[in-house]
C-alpha cells in the first residue's frame, strides 16, 4: 500500500482526472454517434419472446431455437423517430445468431411491406466496446509508463496505417505481387518500429539486420521444406476469408505474423550485448556471441508459445464445430489446425534462427578480434 | 513425410543445435501446449463448463510456458504467481466485455466455410468466446512476466539490499524496455493472421463504420486490446510479487 501511495503523486491525479473526463466524453459520443452512420441504426424498446422450440440435429446435438418480436426505435436517417417491429430467431448456442435485449442498438436495412415500414437485422452495434477498451489501454499506459508507452502505441498505430496502405496496394495489383508487397512491407515495418523503439543508432542497425535475416532465412528454409515434401498435408482450401490465390497469401500471413516476435527477440539480444560491451569494453567476439546465445535460449521458448497460442486459438471454434458435426479428429485437425500449426512452426524456426544471427551481428559490430 | 512433420523436425534440430537443453525444453513446451489446447476443445465438446476449462487449461498452459521457459526458481515462481493474478484480473474484464460485444461464434464472412454444417450444436458460444480470448493472451502474459521477473532476479543478485521502492522502479524500467517490442509481437501476431480478412474488407469496400462493428474484426481487436492490457498490468504486478518472493528466498537460504 505504501508503494501505491508513493506512486499516486499530484501529477498522476491530474492526469487521471483528465483521462476520466476524456473517457466519459468518448463513451457518450459512441453511444450518440448514429448521425455519422449511413446505415440505419435502431434501438430495441420492447421484446416479446415466444416459447423455445427444441431442436435435434443429425448428429444428436440438442439445442433450442427461440423467436423474438423486437420493437425498434429508429435513431438516424430520414425515418428517424419511427418505430418498426422485426422478428428475430436465436438458438441457445448463438453461434451465428444472437439474442437481443432492450436498449441494444442494431443496424437494420429498411424496406416497405404493403406500405408498412419493416426491416431486416444487419448486425449489432459494437463500436463502443472497442472505444472503451482502447481507453483502458491508454489510461493504463499513461498512469504507468507515459513516454515509452506512448511510443509503443504510436509504433503500433503507424504499423496499422502502413498495413492498410499495403492491402490497398495489393488490391490495386489484384493480388499479383503479394510476396513482393508484403515482403517490402515487412522491411518497412521493421525499420519504422525499430527507429521508434530504439532511435537511429548502431544498435538499431544490428537489430534490423538480425530481424530481416532471421525472418528471411526461415521463410527460405520453409519454402525448401515445402518443395521437398510437395506440401503434403497443407490444405490451402481450408484457409479462411480468401479472395485471392491462397498460397502466397498464406506465406505473407506467416511472414508478417512472425516478424514482431523475431524483432522482439533480436532487440533483447542486441540490447544485452551492448550492455555487456559498455561494462567491459575489451570483451571478445566469441564471448559476446556466447552471451547472446544464452539470452536467446531463455527467451525463445516463451516467445514461440506466444505466437503458437495466438495462431491456434483462432482455430478453436471451427475445430469445435467440426467435431460436433461428426467429423473425425484427423479430418478436423487437417481442415482447421494444420495451417495454424505450419505457421507456428515456421515462426518458431524464425525465432530460433534469429538467435545466432543477432548474436553474430552484434558480436561482429562490437567485439574485438580474438587475436588482439 | 508430411510438411508439418518435416517442419517440426527442422525446428527440433535447430532448437537442439542453438538452444541445447533449453531448446529441447522449448520444443517440449510447444508440444505440451498443443496437446492441452486440443484437450480443451475436447473437454468443451463433452460439455464441460467452458469457464472451468478456461481456468484449468489456462493455469496449466501458464505453468508449462513459464516453468519450462526458465531454470531459476525465484524467476519462475514469481512469474507464475504474477501471471495467475493477471489471469484472474483479465477474466473479470473479459467476461463483461464479451457479453457487451457479442462477438461469439461466427460472422457473416464465415458463411461459405460453414455451408452444410449444423450450427445448432448446443454449445454456449458466448462462454467459449471468453475461453478463446483468455487462451490467446496467455503466451503474452507468460512471456512478459518471465522477462520482468528474470530481469529483477538479476538485479537482486547483484544488489541484494535494494529497497522495495527501488525494486519497483527497476521493474518499471525493465517493463518500459520490453513494452514496445512486445506490443509489436502481439500486433503482428494477430494482424498477420488476418491479412486475408482485411483484403476481403477492403476489396468489398466495407465502410469504416461497418469494419468497426464487424463481428470478426471486433473480436480480433478485443483480443489485441486484452493482450495489451494483460502485458501492461503484468509489469507492476510481477514486480509487486517479487518484493514478497525475494524475502521468502532469503529465509530458504538461511
Amino acid at each position: 500500500m505504501k508503494i501505491l501511495k508513493q506512486w499516486f503523486t499530484n501529477k498522476k491525479i491530474v492526469i487521471l482526472i483528465v483521462l476520466l473526463i476524456i473517457g466519459g466524453c468518448s463513451m457518450w459520443f459512441v453511444n450518440h454517434n448514429q448521425m455519422f452512420y449511413h446505415d440505419t441504426i435502431a434501438k430495441v424498446t420492447k421484446v416479446a419472446t415466444d416459447k423455445p422450440q427444441k431442436q435435434v440435429d443429425t448428429f444428436k446435438n440438442k439445442d433450442q431455437v427461440t423467436q423474438q418480436k423486437l420493437t425498434l426505435h429508429i435513431l438516424n436517417g430520414n425515418k428517424k423517430g419511427q418505430d418498426i417491429t422485426i422478428k428475430n430467431e436465436y438458438s441457445d448456442s448463438q453461434a451465428a445468431d444472437q439474442k437481443y435485449k432492450v436498449n441494444d442498438q442494431i443496424f437494420v436495412k429498411l424496406h416497405h411491406y404493403d406500405g408498412k415500414l419493416g426491416g431486416t437485422i444487419q448486425g449489432f452495434k459494437r463500436d463502443y466496446v472497442l472505444v472503451f477498451l482502447a481507453w483502458i489501454v491508454v489510461c493504463l499506459l499513461m498512469m504507468s509508463m507515459a513516454f515509452k508507452g506512448s511510443m509503443a502505441l504510436l509504433s503500433v498505430i503507424l504499423n496499422a496505417v502502413l498495413f492498410i496502405f499495403a492491402v490497398k496496394l495489393d488490391l490495386h495489383w489484384q493480388g499479383n505481387h503479394v510476396m513482393a508487397i508484403f515482403g517490402t512491407l515487412a522491411v518497412v515495418f521493421s525499420v519504422l518500429t525499430l527507429l521508434l523503439v530504439l532511435g537511429p543508432s548502431k544498435r538499431m542497425l544490428a537489430t534490423l539486420g538480425a530481424t530481416i535475416l532471421g525472418t528471411g532465412i526461415s521463410i527460405l528454409i520453409s519454402l525448401a521444406v515445402f518443395a521437398l515434401t510437395h506440401e503434403k498435408g497443407i490444405y490451402y482450401e481450408s484457409m479462411e476469408y480468401v479472395t485471392q490465390v491462397p498460397r502466397p497469401l498464406f506465406l505473407a500471413e506467416t511472414l508478417l505474423g512472425s516478424l514482431g516476435a523475431v524483432m522482439d527477440e533480436s532487440t533483447d539480444i542486441v540490447a544485452t550485448l551492448f550492455e555487456l560491451k559498455s561494462i567491459d569494453p575489451n570483451i571478445s567476439r566469441g564471448q559476446l556471441f556466447l552471451s547472446g546465445r544464452k539470452v536467446g535460449q531463455s527467451i525463445m521458448g516463451p516467445l514461440v508459445n506466444v505466437l503458437f497460442l495466438i495462431f491456434m486459438t483462432d482455430t478453436f471454434i471451427s475445430t469445435l464445430l467440426y467435431i460436433k458435426n461428426g467429423n473425425s479428429w484427423g479430418y478436423t485437425f487437417a481442415m482447421n489446425m494444420s495451417l495454424g500449426t505450419v505457421q507456428s512452426l515456421i515462426s518458431g524456426i524464425g525465432i530460433v534462427l534469429a538467435i545466432p544471427v543477432a548474436s553474430g551481428l552484434a558480436a561482429l559490430l562490437l567485439g574485438r578480434r580474438q587475436s588482439v | 513425410m508430411t510438411t508439418i512433420t518435416a517442419l517440426g523436425l527442422v525446428l527440433l534440430i535447430l532448437m537442439l543445435i542453438i538452444g541445447g537443453k533449453q531448446g529441447w525444453k522449448a520444443f517440449m513446451s510447444l508440444i505440451l501446449n498443443f496437446g492441452f489446447l486440443f484437450f480443451a476443445v475436447i473437454l468443451i465438446a463433452f460439455h464441460v463448463s467452458p469457464f472451468l476449462v478456461t481456468l484449468g487449461i489456462g493455469i496449466v498452459i501458464l505453468a508449462i510456458t513459464i516453468f519450462m521457459g526458465d531454470d531459476d526458481l525465484l524467476t519462475t515462481q514469481t512469474a507464475f504467481y504474477a501471471s495467475l493474478i493477471v489471469l484472474l484480473i483479465l477474466l473479470s474484464i473479459i467476461v463483461p466485455i464479451e457479453h457487451f460485444a457479442m462477438v461469439q461464434g461466427f460472422g457473416a464472412e464465415d458463411s461459405d466455410a460453414l455451408e452444410g454444417m449444423s450450427l445448432y450444436i448446443g454449445m454456449n458460444f458466448l462462454q467459449i468466446s471468453v475461453t478463446t480470448t483468455v487462451l490467446s493472451t496467455l503466451g503474452a502474459i507468460a512471456e512478459a512476466s518471465i522477462a520482468i521477473s528474470a530481469g529483477l532476479t538479476e538485479v537482486i543478485s547483484q544488489h541484494p539490499h535494494l529497497t522495495n521502492r527501488q525494486l519497483m522502479a527497476n521493474g518499471m524500467s525493465i517493463g518500459e524496455s520490453i513494452l514496445g517490442t512486445t506490443f509489436n509481437t502481439l500486433f503482428f501476431g494477430f494482424f498477420g493472421g488476418f491479412l486475408a480478412l482485411f483484403i476481403w474488407f477492403m476489396g468489398l469496400n466495407y465502410s469504416f463504420g461497418e469494419i468497426m462493428n464487424n463481428k470478426i474484426f471486433v473480436s480480433e481487436l478485443i483480443m489485441i486490446f486484452i493482450s495489451f492490457i494483460g502485458v501492461i498490468i503484468t509489469i507492476p504486478l510481477t514486480t509487486l510479487v517479487m518484493t514478497h518472493q525475494r524475502h521468502k528466498k532469503f529465509v530458504d537460504n538461511d
